[in-house]
């Protein structure tokens, strides 16, 4: 399982605005990662995390590079790329993104339903029960805590056994007790599912979480650090801030 | 307050034209009609032009006010109401109560005396068009100068002011008072309640609408303008008495079928009540009140065919057509109004399905099939409205119960009402869909 590849970036560049407005966000980016792993994506404001993140997940058109996705290209038009999408990816946003009138239930098997897939509820509310929200099929987002709208977002992303799950600041909108509870379930997601997992985050304990770091600067990948611990990537990305100010001076 | 008020407004543009629009037009169709009875008043009048100007001024003016305040109260209800996550977000930030109160008030004083003002002119020509045409139907003599006066500026601003003060009120009034955490969720889902006052008013304009049908066909019987004075306001009347159930009509409304986006349509029909509502109601009043006025005009129109000499009918019915255009033209105005407000607001709503995995053209066909629901049965509900006026009327004035209909107006309103509907629909949900979904939901 290991051995298969569920990402790979070629050389992937964005750049933002046209003419003396350009912002170069991705400065060409490779990298494979393996099905089955949990890879964090750190880096200081403004190093191009979340434009590769949104580049990665086709939220975002490349301005250069290709994309491969379990082996398949990323492209075509908006609704080619949509469709993709539905097929091989699953996402979970720092502020959930759930749909305020639809139940708990609704939302994770609403991608489901958007793909034309058959519903097996059973399976959906067996996921739920797995993310420890079994008794809250029919409530609405809104009833619900930050912690456990997370938690039905992980929970919608699962549903479809998408290739890779993307997940932006998961913790970002969290207070500590939920947060480490959605990282576990991100960690059970990889370890007992299988899943693939990327993570952008700019905090070193949720990083920690990972199996290994990926450090950006500038859009560009300049470090990757296996098996992290919090303190080890604290301290990378303050020597990396040190370094960038270096740099700027 | 008042500079932050000025700031919102300032920030929120596209949020406050749909506002203006409704005290814009709405100021400019009473001060039009109004200003009829300030001409009346003018020295050098005869009685017998007086009183037609009155009656002119008087019903037709009754009718437009009926609608404008109907019109500016449902807009700014809607206004502020879009607004719950502002207001909560300025509530943790510590504002109270009775500034969050002031504030809205002030935003709304601010709107509703610009749309005035800027009126004057508006209703100036309006009213100068409908004393022309009265002359040239040889109803009133030519020598009478239009007049712009006290009472056209009296109701303009006071009508516009008062409702669009008095809905925002009331409105602002629940949505200060609820703590923050019930505002935040006020702002995911707004409900849409039937509580004893909607349904008391309801009733009331209901009943209402029956009185004026009674009329029309006791005090109303072989009259002309008699019958079309207590004729014309009961389609209105039903229509805003109809109106006041919309809530309960849009969680019942059936729809079969359409797959995916059927599924997810009759989902939404059960939970977004309260913008679906919203635009049910300008759909119900457009065809209700258009409907009903158009053809008592052509009945009347046939009815009174041969007492006058062709050149007058002819003229007597360019004038009834005009103004049943210049109701009409407001009401069209609202309905788009209302349906550009309400999509326009879930941009985010929209990106939330497509990182869900819809394709925009399922969001398309999401938005065409609420639409479809809700047109259905606002013509439904209109029809009803438009026949309160028709078959009263018809019977008042050509003793018939049954009345001998032209077979076109009704179709060419139905089919003008959907096109409107769709075309407004599908191209403010083509722009809320051009935006990146990433981009949208954080918006």
């Amino acid at each position: 399982m290991t051995n298969t590849e569920a990402l790979r970036l070629d050389e992937v560049r964005k750049v933002h605005g046209t003419g003396s407005n350009q912002v170069v966000a991705l400065a060409g980016v490779t990298l494979s990662l393996p099905a089955g792993t949990f890879t964090a994506v750190m880096g200081p404001s403004g190093s191009g995390k979340s434009t590769l993140l949104q580049c990665a997940a086709g939220l975002e058109r490349p301005s250069g590079g290709r994309v491969f996705v379990a082996g398949h290209e990323m492209k075509g038009g908006e609704t080619e790329l949509t469709k993709f999408r539905r097929e091989h990816i699953g996402f979970v946003f720092q502020h959930f993104n759930l749909l305020p009138a639809l139940t708990v239930l609704q939302n994770v098997t609403l991608p489901l339903k958007l793909a034309g897939r058959r519903i097996d509820e059973a399976r959906a509310a067996e996921i739920l029960q797995a993310v420890g929200l079994g008794d809250r099929l029919s409530h609405r987002p809104q009833e619900l805590s930050g912690g456990q709208q997370q938690r039905v977002a992980i929970a919608r992303a699962l549903v479809t056994s998408p290739s890779v799950i993307f997940a932006d600041e998961p913790t970002g909108a969290l207070d500590t007790r939920s947060a480490r509870a959605v990282l576990a379930l991100l960690q059970q997601a990889v370890r007992r599912y299988g899943q693939t997992l990327v993570m952008v985050t700019h905090d070193p304990v949720a990083a920690a979480h990972a199996d290994s770091v990926l450090f950006l600067a500038d859009g560009r990948l300049v470090g990757r650090m296996i098996d992290p611990t919090a303190e080890a990537v604290a301290e990378r990305l303050t020597r990396l801030g040190d370094e960038l100010v270096r740099k700027g001076a | 307050m008042f500079s932050l008020a000025l700031s919102s407004l300032r920030h929120r543009t596209a949020a406050f034209v749909a506002a203006f629009l409704a005290l814009f037009l709405g100021a400019a169709l009473v001060m039009s009609f109004g200003s009829l009875i300030d001409t009346a008043l003018g020295t050098g009048v005869d009685t017998a032009s007086e009183e037609t100007l009155f009656i002119m001024g008087g019903v037709v003016g009754g009718w437009s006010l009926l609608l404008v305040v109907f019109a500016v109260t449902s807009t700014a209800t809607l206004g502020v109401r879009q607004r719950a996550k502002e207001i909560a977000l300025l509530k943790s930030a510590g504002a109270v109560p009775g500034q969050l109160t002031r504030m809205i008030l002030t935003e709304v004083l601010v709107l509703a005396l610009l749309g005035a003002a800027l009126a004057v002119p508006l209703g100036m020509a309006g009213g100068s068009l409908v004393l022309g045409l009265l002359q040239d139907s040889g109803q009133i003599p030519a020598g009478i100068e239009h007049s712009f006066g006290a009472v056209a500026v009296g109701q303009g601003f006071g009508i516009t002011l008062l409702s669009a003060v008095g809905a925002s009120l009331v409105t602002a009034r629940r949505a200060v008072r609820m703590r923050v955490t019930e505002s935040m969720q006020e702002a995911a889902t707004p409900p849409a309640r039937l509580n004893g006052r909607r349904v008391g008013f309801g009733l009331l304009f209901l009943a209402g609408a029956a009185a004026q049908a009674v009329l029309t066909v006791t005090l109303g019987k072989g009259e002309g303008f008699g019958a079309q004075q207590y004729a014309g306001t009961a389609d209105i009347l039903f229509a805003i008495g109809l109106a006041c159930f919309a809530p309960v009509v849009v969680r019942r409304l059936p729809l079969p079928g359409f797959g995916t986006a059927g599924a997810l349509t009759r989902e939404a029909l059960r939970a977004r009540t309260a913008p679906l509502a919203a635009v049910l109601i300008p759909i119900v009043l457009f065809i209700g009140a258009g409907v009903g006025t158009l053809y008592m005009q052509d009945l009347d129109s046939e009815a009174s065919a041969g007492l006058l000499p062709e050149e007058g009918q002819q003229a007597v019915e360019t004038l009834n057509y005009v103004v049943t255009g210049m109701i009409a033209l407001f009401l069209c105005i609202m309905l788009i109004n209302t349906l550009v407000a309400t999509t326009a607001a879930r941009s985010r709503e929209f990106a939330q399905y497509r990182l869900a995995g819809a394709t925009t053209a399922q969001v398309r066909q999401m938005v065409v099939l609420e639409n479809l629901a809700v047109t259905v049965a606002g013509v439904v509900f209109g029809t009803l409205a438009s026949l309160v006026t028709i078959i009263p009327f018809s019977y008042a004035r050509t003793g018939s119960w049954l009345p001998d209909l032209d077979p076109l107006i009704y179709p060419a309103a139905v089919a003008f009402t959907a096109a409107v509907v769709f075309a407004t629909t599908l191209l403010t949900t083509r722009r809320a869909l051009a935006v990146p979904a990433v981009t949208a939901v954080t918006a």
